[in-house]
């Protein structure tokens, strides 16, 4: 074999190596990684048809829901690590846990469940997007309804 | 006295210096006096002036400086677009082109690593619901196209269901 046609050979055993060590590292990041929960607190209502500047980045997606105003109540963001569990404090004595179950594939397994008091409202499973999020809404709060905006990134 | 004639066979021997004094003396006071042998004389003298530089050793042709303004021309055709062409062409040599490929890969994992490649927000946002429990209320599961939004919504619906927070929303969307 001449010279060319062995660098060939070695730098294609280099490609394999270097293809086989960012798989490895790959999966023992996301086994080891945590996760951002963001809840953006949200108060949508139609008492006036004010919309509150912070929530510029979610503004197509709050207008899904058709509601006059919202307004920002809150923001919170928490790093939990894979298979814990985040408590977020939401307005009217309620709690948010969210628990991220599974990251693979550019995607997180969450168990949400919001909660009144001790008494559950919802329990949900789902799979995000990394830096994706979802709307929860619906608990009534001060003439207006709470819209949860949850965010999930790996971190 | 000797005619213009015999003095033009003996032109050639006097202009050599060939003659003796008393014939050499003859023939210049008859040039000098001969407007038509004085002419011959001219033209012999031409003549012989024309032989010597025949006969003269050849003076060497300058040809350095000519080769010299090639070499530069060369040189400056060979300037970046030749330089890169070479450079390009020494690329797709098999050596370099197979070590390129780890090259870039080693390059796009520590690019990856850094976080430059981390889009803002994935184009599609949609998150697979596998499972709701609303514990008997109602419950709404939207997935808007346009946005990719999934929303879950709680409809509060069911008697009592206020009855710890008292409140009451004023409206539920209608989606």
């Amino acid at each position: 074999m001449n010279l060319p046609g062995k660098l060939r050979i070695r730098a294609l055993l280099f490609s394999l190596l270097a293809i086989f060590a960012a798989a490895y590292l790959g999966a023992a990041e996301t086994a080891s990684q945590a996760v951002k929960i963001k809840i953006d607190t949200i108060l949508a209502s139609n008492q006036n048809g004010e919309f509150d500047a912070r929530l510029k980045p979610l503004e197509k997606q709050l207008k899904v829901l058709k509601y006059r105003a919202y307004r920002l109540l809150k923001e919170e963001s928490q790093s939990v690590p894979s298979q814990g569990s985040g408590s977020f404090q939401i307005p009217g004595g309620r709690t948010l846990i969210v628990s991220p179950q599974d990251l693979r594939d550019q995607q997180i397994a969450l168990k949400v469940r919001l909660q009144e008091s001790e008494k559950p409202l919802v329990d949900t499973t789902l799979k995000l997007k990394n830096k994706g999020n979802f709307i929860l809404g619906g608990p009534p709060h001060e003439g207006g309804v709470l819209v949860l905006a949850i965010w999930a990134t790996v971190e | 006295m000797k005619t213009c004639e015999d003095i033009r066979e003996f032109l050639g021997a006097w202009l050599d210096g060939e003659l003796g004094q008393a014939e050499a003396d003859a023939v210049r006071s008859h040039v000098e006096g001969c407007s038509a042998c004085s002419e011959e004389r001219r033209q012999l003298d031409k003549l012989n002036v024309a032989i010597k530089m025949m006969a003269a050793p050849e003076q060497p042709i300058a040809f350095e400086p000519f080769w010299r303004g090639i070499e530069r021309r060369i040189v400056e055709r060979n300037s970046w677009r030749a330089e890169l062409m070479d450079r390009f062409r020494g690329f797709l040599d098999g050596p370099k082109l197979a070590w390129s490929i780890p090259a870039v890969i080693g390059l796009a994992i520590v690019l990856y690593s850094l976080g430059v490649w981390k889009e803002e927000t994935p184009r599609n946002n949609f998150a697979a619901v596998e499972s709701i429990d609303a514990y008997g209320r109602n419950v709404a599961l939207l997935r808007e196209n346009e946005t990719r939004t999934t929303v879950i919504w709680l409809y509060q619906n069911q008697e009592g269901d206020n009855e710890s927070s008292g409140e009451t929303s004023d409206q539920s969307p209608t989606f």
